[in-house]
């Protein structure tokens, strides 16, 4: 049997619906194939969304009309807004999510796309078209026509999971088969693969916790939404628990050390250090007291727990063993066990910033095969991935966010340029634009550009536009309205700032650090209340609260001066951006560069002057000669003064 | 284009009959105009004379030849000015400086071939040529010439860049792993060690006025009344006569330079008119050159013949110097017997300087050499006394190029700003802009900080992982 589309989607996993769904918002016929429709939106390690960094990108996604943010809020139990005693550029909004109700808001989300197909199958095949990718097979023998291809394999190419030496199974996940075909496929089409590996920890029956030993950790109750565009009821909220490990669970991981696929050598592959096993922690940190264990609720209705921090591959008794030395844990009884997966990547530098292969037009990937880890990562990536792959096909050009625009931005301008040695993750140390990039404003950042590409929906489209009036009333109001000195000084004096000796406008009072925008609402009092101001669709936009449309423009006023430095760079940036280098470019030539500049030049074949200067082992002395290069081979076409920025 | 205007002098620096001072970019003409404010903007390509001041206090520097050349028919391919100055090391670097602070910056080591060809302007026959000029300013190059001179530089400079990598890594730990079994770093810590990596950048620039004269020599010039021995002490420590020596007064018209080694280092002597009241015309002149060579000196010898006072005139024309001037007692050889008497005729030196106020005279002859070997000592100890001796700083320390010494010196206000803005409550995460500041100044010495490099030292130093 044959079926034709405009976009097909090999993977339902985060990437995969993220890609599907972007690809049939844009409005073209989407197939998504995936070996299980029940499991889509599934998360394989911990049931939690967001962090530092990563809540930023889970609020990008939904900025760009994403199904992560609207999932997350419909299913989820324990919410935290971490680093709320730091500035509000780096908040990280997390919350630990009800594992059946994700994948349920998810498949329920898709549904609402009407040019979406789902189709339960496992992908064994790819069809080409000279060296364009025109579809794929699959193992019931059905061909799926199709002008683009996205693969979102995750870590089921070729998966082998690890549990002790002696015992390793081919999966993708627990469970579940690996794709083994596929990973061939792709091989023979020239896609160069590599191999990484991961871990994940044991989980526990939460019965068999002793909760008088541990530390109770609650959930923030506050307002807060991953969904500024798109209101989803959010389920009733659980605590999660925290506990220490000791010297006595260093003694067991360690006599046992010999036992662990990580380090007895069963696994050749690179893992992340940001997320290292047990094993790892104490060969690598011999001398600390102990180590925190989150013990994370895995659902509304379920007992189980999930034990963070404690990624192992040791064997099943000693995973008992460790975890009953634990305060709290003495009784535990494992549910699952924790296991290290290795499985394929493709590197990134294979990719354009578009994630369609340089080698292989009409296939995009997107995902943890591109050498990611996390849930948002690979939702960040599948949107782009699912927005390029669609306007490709209706020849409308390209979606690249850039680094000043999005941490997606970020994420794939260093897979792309830099590629990865180990699996990527992001931290707001990767952003050299962190103020800009905040999870406040997502929204501002990327959501009008994903409504010019149709990713919006009429209805987001409506939120979008109620948020900016209401932002419009707000700002107004700032600048306009003066609150009375008593006024002011109650309000001042509540929060510890100094007093003022006469009326202020209320934006002054907003630029002092300690004023909040409810506290500054509630002093201007109702008669001056700007809410009163605004049409009836913009009264609703949060305000104050960190989702919303008064924490954007207040921590704009906080941050004033260093948002400005950061925008100033981010404008040079844009500058070098500007100087396009072409594909055909002959870096060999180049003879002013390094040899090192030279050969990395023409491995990852720069699309611009910034990115070429991001790519390690290229200096600023070959950054400029190779601009002089650059205008020396194309032979001055370019004439002096024509706005055309330099290199530095 | 690039959008700065950009001064150098043309000329190699030393003795010489002219220095050419060139600028170019968008705002020559204006840079140019603030120089010579009192005359119309010269034709262009026509060689006009122009009296050239200092934008600031409109003081006079020098009389020049100046010629516009506007873009694109000109060097760069951009609007250039050359300034045809007055020879030697002074009078063109004041003029360049003067162009600088009237809104022209330095220019990068073959910066003018960089632009011309950039736009065009030289053919690829000179391209070879010019490949090591550009490839000079590759880091690679500079440390080569920088362990030339020597290593410990490097060490010192990679010492630097180890710290800003720690002090980011601290900012990282601080910000994105706020749950992890370490606690987190205070934010005081964090000002701590930036205060830290601000002092030890603020310790090279202490050595960089040295590392300068290092490279350029330090100017020493001779000054005093007609006939003071002046040309003769020149020739003395020069060994050579250069000077015209005669025994009439007054017969050294205009600044005579020489470069030599004195005890091992570079210094420039400068031979002045003598200074007296009521000089005319040439002689004045002449006079109106020694003083302009006072403003670059490092050292002023005023020079008076044992048992003559230096009168009036000459204290008026030393007066208020802030370089330090060592009294020279000259031609010790005419006074019979105790020619070795010191007298205490001091001279009040710049605060800072060794910490002396007041620096005894010497007494010298040049004919028979009497006292230069203690006078050479102390000129060694005057302009480079800071690499010498006890709790001197490290003398590998010296930041030779001017381009590294900016780049320090910004990079130290901003890890200084950013120790002050978290002391001030700004949050860490924004004051890190001027961390961003810092290493993009420091780019040039210490080369690209890498993102990856930071999270390197940063797993490396903390357990991390939930």
């Amino acid at each position: 049997m044959e079926l034709r589309y405009d976009v097909v989607v090999v993977g339902g996993g985060h990437a995969g619906v993220e890609a599907a769904a972007a690809a049939a918002r844009v409005g073209v016929r989407t197939c998504l194939i995936s070996p299980d429709l029940d499991r889509l939106g599934q998360m394989s390690c911990n049931p939690a969304i967001g962090g530092i960094a990563k809540g930023v990108v889970a609020r990008e996604v939904d900025a760009l009309g994403g199904v992560m943010g609207r999932a997350t809020d419909a299913s989820r139990i324990h919410f935290r807004m971490l680093n709320r005693s730091k500035g509000p550029a780096v908040w990280g909004p997390r919350a630990q999510c009800d594992r059946g109700l994700y994948p349920r808001a998810v498949r329920r989300i898709l549904d609402e796309h009407a040019s979406l197909d789902l189709v339960q199958d496992l992908v064994t095949g790819l069809e080409l078209a000279g060296s364009r990718a025109s579809g794929v097979r699959t193992r019931s023998g059905l061909r799926v026509r199709a002008r683009a291809v996205v693969v979102t394999t995750g870590t089921f190419l070729r998966g082998r999971i690890h549990v002790g030496t002696h015992d390793t199974i081919p999966a993708g996940r627990a469970g579940e088969a690996p794709s083994l075909e596929l990973a061939t496929v792709l091989e023979e089409a020239g896609v160069e693969l590599g191999r990484f590996k991961t871990g994940t920890p044991p989980r526990i029956d939460g019965r068999s916790v002793d909760y008088a030993r541990v530390e109770v950790q609650p959930g923030e109750e506050g307002d807060f939404r991953f969904s500024a565009l798109a209101w989803e009821d959010i389920p009733r909220q659980v605590p999660c628990w925290m506990t220490w490990t000791d010297e006595r669970l260093v003694d067991v991981v360690g006599e046992n050390l010999h036992r662990s696929a990580l380090h007895g050598g069963a696994l050749a592959g690179r893992g992340p250090r940001y997320c290292p096993s047990i094993e790892d922690k104490i060969v690598r940190f011999p001398d600390a007291d102990g180590h925190k264990v989150f013990l994370e609720p895995e659902g509304l209705r379920s007992r189980e727990l999930y034990v963070n921090g404690l990624s192992t591959s040791l064997p099943p008794e000693v995973q008992v063993a460790f975890l009953q030395t634990i305060p709290g844990l003495e009784e535990a009884r494992v549910t699952r066990f924790g296991y290290a997966i290795e499985y394929d990547y493709a590197p990134p530098e294979q990719l354009r910033h578009t994630l369609e292969l340089r080698a292989l037009e009409g296939l995009w990937l997107a995902g943890q095969i591109n050498g990611t880890t996390g849930y948002e990562e690979a939702a960040g990536q599948g949107v782009v991935a699912g927005a390029n792959a669609a306007l490709a096909v209706r020849g409308e050009g390209t979606f690249e966010p850039g680094r000043d625009e999005a941490y997606l931005g970020v994420m794939i301008d260093d897979l792309v340029t830099r590629g990865v040695d180990e699996p990527y993750r992001l931290f707001t140390s990767r952003a050299e634009f962190r103020l800009l990039l905040r999870q406040d404003n997502a929204v501002e950042r990327l959501s009008g550009r994903a409504a010019e590409l149709g990713l919006l929906t009429a209805g987001q489209v409506e939120q979008l536009e109620a948020r900016a009036r209401a932002r419009e009333g707000l700002e107004e109001w700032l600048g306009g309205a003066t609150l009375p000195a008593a006024d002011a000084n109650a309000l001042l004096e509540a929060v510890g700032e100094a007093p003022v000796d006469q009326g202020v406008r209320a934006g002054e009072l907003l630029a002092r650090p300690a004023v909040d925008v409810e506290g500054l609402l509630a002093a201007a009092g109702a008669s001056n209340d700007p809410r009163a101001a605004v049409p009836p669709e913009a009264k609703d936009q949060g305000w104050g609260a960190p989702w919303g449309v008064g924490h954007v423009v207040a921590t704009e006023r906080k941050y004033a001066g260093y948002v400005e430095m950061e925008r100033k760079r981010a404008q040079a940036l844009r500058r070098r951006s500007a100087v396009r280098l072409a594909e055909e470019l002959p870096y060999g030539e180049f003879v002013t560069l390094s040899t090192e500049a030279r050969q990395k030049l023409a491995a990852v074949r720069p699309g611009n002057l910034a990115q070429a200067g991001r790519i390690p082992g290229v200096t600023p002395a070959d950054l400029q000669n190779l601009l002089l290069e650059v205008r020396r081979y194309e032979g001055h076409e370019k004439r002096p003064g024509s706005g055309e920025p330099a290199a530095r | 284009m690039d959008p700065d205007t950009i001064v150098a002098v043309a000329t190699p620096p030393g003795p010489g009959g002219i220095g050419v001072v060139r600028i170019s970019g968008a705002k020559a003409d204006v840079v140019l105009g603030r120089l010579a404010p009192e005359a119309p903007l010269p034709e262009p390509r026509r060689a006009s004379l122009r009296a050239i001041c200092d934008p600031e206090s409109g003081e006079l520097l020098d009389r020049a030849l100046v010629t516009r050349f506007p873009g694109p028919a000109s060097f760069t391919g951009e609007d250039v000015v050359e300034i045809s100055t007055h020879g030697g090391a002074l009078v063109p670097r004041l003029v360049e400086d003067a162009a600088r602070r009237a809104g022209a910056r330095w220019a990068e080591p073959g910066e003018f071939s960089r632009r011309a060809w950039l736009n065009g302007k030289l053919d690829l026959a000179q391209v070879e040529a010019l490949k090591a000029v550009i490839e000079a300013r590759s880091p690679a190059a500079h440390r080569v010439a920088i362990h030339q001179l020597d290593g410990a530089l490097s060490r010192r400079i990679a010492g630097l860049r180890e710290a800003l990598i720690g002090l980011e890594a601290t900012l990282a730990h601080h910000i994105d792993f706020p749950e992890e079994d370490d606690a987190p770093i205070p934010v005081a810590e964090i000002g701590r060690r930036g205060r830290g990596l601000a002092g030890e950048l603020a310790a090279l620039l202490e050595v960089a006025p040295e590392g300068m004269l290092l490279r350029d020599g330090a100017v020493v010039v001779l000054a005093g009344a007609p006939n003071a021995g002046k040309s003769s002490l020149f020739n003395a420590l020069a060994g050579e006569a250069r000077a015209i020596v005669t025994p009439e007064p007054g017969t050294t018209r205009d600044a005579l330079e020489v470069a030599l080694s004195i005890r091992g280092f570079p210094f420039r002597l400068v031979d002045t008119a003598g200074v007296r009241a009521g000089a005319q015309g040439v002689e004045r002149e002449g006079i109106e050159v020694a003083r302009r060579a006072l403003a670059g000196a490092r050292c002023v010898l005023l020079c008076v013949p044992v048992g003559e006072d230096a009168g009036p005139e000459v204290e008026g024309f030393v007066e208020g110097l802030e370089v330090p001037v060592l009294r020279v007692r000259t031609k010790a050889d005419r006074v019979a017997g105790d020619g070795s008497a010191r007298d205490r005729a001091g001279a009040t030196g710049r605060s800072g300087d060794g910490g002396a106020d007041r620096i005894e005279a010497l007494t010298v002859s040049a004919e028979t050499g009497q006292g230069l070997g203690e006078l050479r000592d102390r000129l060694a100890e005057l302009a480079f006394g800071g690499l010498l001796g006890d709790g001197a700083p490290d003398p590998s320390g010296v930041v030779m190029q001017e381009r590294q010494r900016r780049g320090i010196g910004a990079a130290a206000r901003e890890v200084e700003a950013f120790a002050r803005a978290l002391d001030e409550g700004v949050p860490p995460e924004a004051a890190s802009a001027h961390l961003g500041e810092a290493a993009t100044a420091l780019e040039g010495v210490v080369g690209v900080i890498d993102p990856e490099e930071v999270l390197d030292r940063l797993f490396a130093s903390f357990c991390i992982g939930k």
